[in-house]
């Protein structure tokens, strides 16, 4: 039986009074993806940061429910515990201008304390880096500014700096709606060997179902916050329940 | 066939540019006259003008030095006072935007922007100079402060409202703490700014004069460094000298604008290449 990575229990998010997300009841198990579907507007990116509680950022939000990673209840214990726990990768690559490519993911480790001396540090970084599969392109040029690399070995950068951490579970928010299709394809490969190498889990928004079919093991379907369909990818890829998930495959919604 | 399309455009072209060149002519001619008057004083004096006591009226050029000292440690004590408090107020500001404190401290700087500058000079004039009960640098440098609060908050508040929210994100999703996410991140990114803020607002109290025409006294007959003694500052001695009959006291104020304005320059350039551009 495997652990389970993340579980949700009616979760639900108001901002501003505005219900986003409503009675979202997801399980996923260890070191499996999960793609978040979704037309634009349907909670997704929501989602992602109702679990690792980047929404206490923002003004007049509500969280109701219980989300549970790796045991750690997420809404009692400390925010900051829960987003070490997490990784997130955004949809815009976001490398911190101000520092260098090695800087960017030897910055987490650093201010989290988690490493001893500049030998394990750098170890880290390394092995950041090749998960990411970014060593081999920056390996002689460490200390350049993130802004000398194309958007898509920024967008890898940013996944390294996520991994430095160690994070038991990552969060994506569509990392490979504003790169190449050969950088794309970089980013699924590095996923998907991610979770069959390492103790590591993801959940990976994505508008295009195609992508969500090809490198996913559940997929969860979001309408306008509700949760309309979730389960195994190859069974809703064969079969789906819903009207709904049906005609958003079909590229109808 | 002439095209009334292309004649309209070459006429609005013909007519911005003359505009442009209309407005930035007074700059040109501050500068021209600047050094067309103030370079003969000072080839006069030699480095003594900037060392050397001001003349006695009708005899020699003899120098600013005492008013150019008084310019740096007003400049210096009042941005001891005024950078730490706008440094954190705009921080303050921009971190909570919605908290009332943060909306009154923005509004208030915003009008205290526009206050006539001689009124702080009054109104430090009885805030310190009366309990005192002596003008002194001190007085000066409190006026000089409430001059430039505004004008540096303002400045950092834009700095650092010019952070992309996604980088600020990426610290919280890091586990970093607030003030690591502000301090690594928001103020690392617009340090150029910021920087540029303080700088900006050094050389903005580097030039006033109407806060101090009752704050600091007119030290100049010696050099001094006493928080507590009078004190001078060169655009003080312009005001005075130029408003006399004497010829060689215009020719002193001359000098001292020429010393000025490169004081401004100086400032005004370092703080363009002083810190290396963050590309975003």
């Amino acid at each position: 039986m495997r652990k389970v990575a993340l579980l949700t229990e009616n979760l639900g998010v108001k901002i501003g009074g505005k219900e986003i997300l409503r009675n979202l009841n997801i399980e996923l198990p260890e070191r499996r993806i999960l793609a978040v579907m979704g037309p634009s507007g349907s909670g997704k990116s929501t989602l992602l940061r109702a679990v690792n509680r980047l929404l206490d950022t923002v003004p007049s939000c509500e969280v109701s429910g219980r989300v549970v990673i790796h045991g750690v209840d997420a809404y009692s214990s400390d925010p900051y515990k829960v987003r070490r726990l997490t990784g997130m990768v955004f949809q815009v690559p976001n490398p911190f201008p101000n520092m260098s490519i090695y800087d960017n993911v030897a910055i987490g480790p650093k201010l989290n304390g988690l490493v001893k001396d500049r030998r394990e540090l750098d170890d880290l970084v390394r092995w950041a880096l090749e998960r990411a599969m970014l060593w081999d392109e920056v390996r002689e040029r460490l200390k350049d500014p993130p802004h000398k690399l194309s958007g898509g070995q920024q967008q890898r950068l940013c996944l390294a700096r996520a991994l430095a951490l160690r994070p038991k579970l990552l969060l994506l928010d569509e990392p490979t709606a504003n790169v190449d299709p050969i950088n794309a394809a970089k980013i699924e490969e590095a996923l998907r060997s991610l979770v069959e190498t390492q103790e590591i889990s993801i959940i990976f928004v994505t508008h295009t179902p195609h992508q969500a079919m090809r490198i996913s093991d559940y997929v969860a379907f979001l309408y306008m916050g509700e949760l309309v369909e979730f389960g195994l990818t190859q069974e809703i890829a064969l079969n789906p329940k819903h009207e709904l998930t049906r005609r958003f495959l079909k590229g109808e919604v | 066939m002439v095209d009334v399309r292309e004649v309209k455009e070459k006429a609005f072209i013909v007519i911005s540019s003359l505009l442009a060149i209309l407005a930035v002519l007074p700059i040109f001619h501050i500068i021209f006259s600047v050094l067309y008057r103030g370079i003969p004083p000072i080839l006069a004096a030699g480095m003594g003008f900037l060392t050397e006591v001001p003349p006695p009226p009708g005899g020699g050029i003899g120098g600013i030095g005492p008013s150019l000292v008084g310019t740096f440690m007003l400049a210096l004590t009042s941005s001891l006072i005024g950078a730490p408090l706008s440094f954190a107020s705009a921080l303050f500001s921009v971190e909570f935007p919605d908290n009332p404190i943060s909306k009154g401290v923005r509004t208030l700087s915003k009008a205290l922007l526009q206050i006539p500058s001689i009124l702080v000079g009054m109104l430090v004039y009885t805030l310190v100079v009366v309990p005192m009960g002596r003008f002194s640098m001190l007085a000066g440098s409190v006026a000089l402060a409430i001059m430039m609060i505004p004008y540096v908050t303002t400045y950092v508040e834009e700095a650092l409202e010019s952070v992309p929210k996604t980088y600020k994100e990426a610290g919280y999703s890091l586990g970093f703490s607030r003030t690591q996410v502000v301090f690594k991140i928001s103020v690392s990114i617009a340090k150029r700014g910021i920087l540029t803020g303080l700088l900006m607002g050094f050389a903005k109290v580097t030039g006033e004069t109407a806060p101090l025409l009752f704050t600091v006294g007119k030290q100049r007959q010696e050099i001094s460094l006493d928080p507590l003694g009078y004190s001078d500052s060169i655009s003080l001695l312009i005001f005075d000298f130029i408003q006399t009959p004497y010829a060689n006291w215009h020719e002193v104020a001359w000098g001292a604008a020429l010393v000025l304005t490169s004081i401004f320059l100086t400032i005004f350039l370092m703080s363009r290449s002083l810190t290396r551009r963050v590309v975003l």
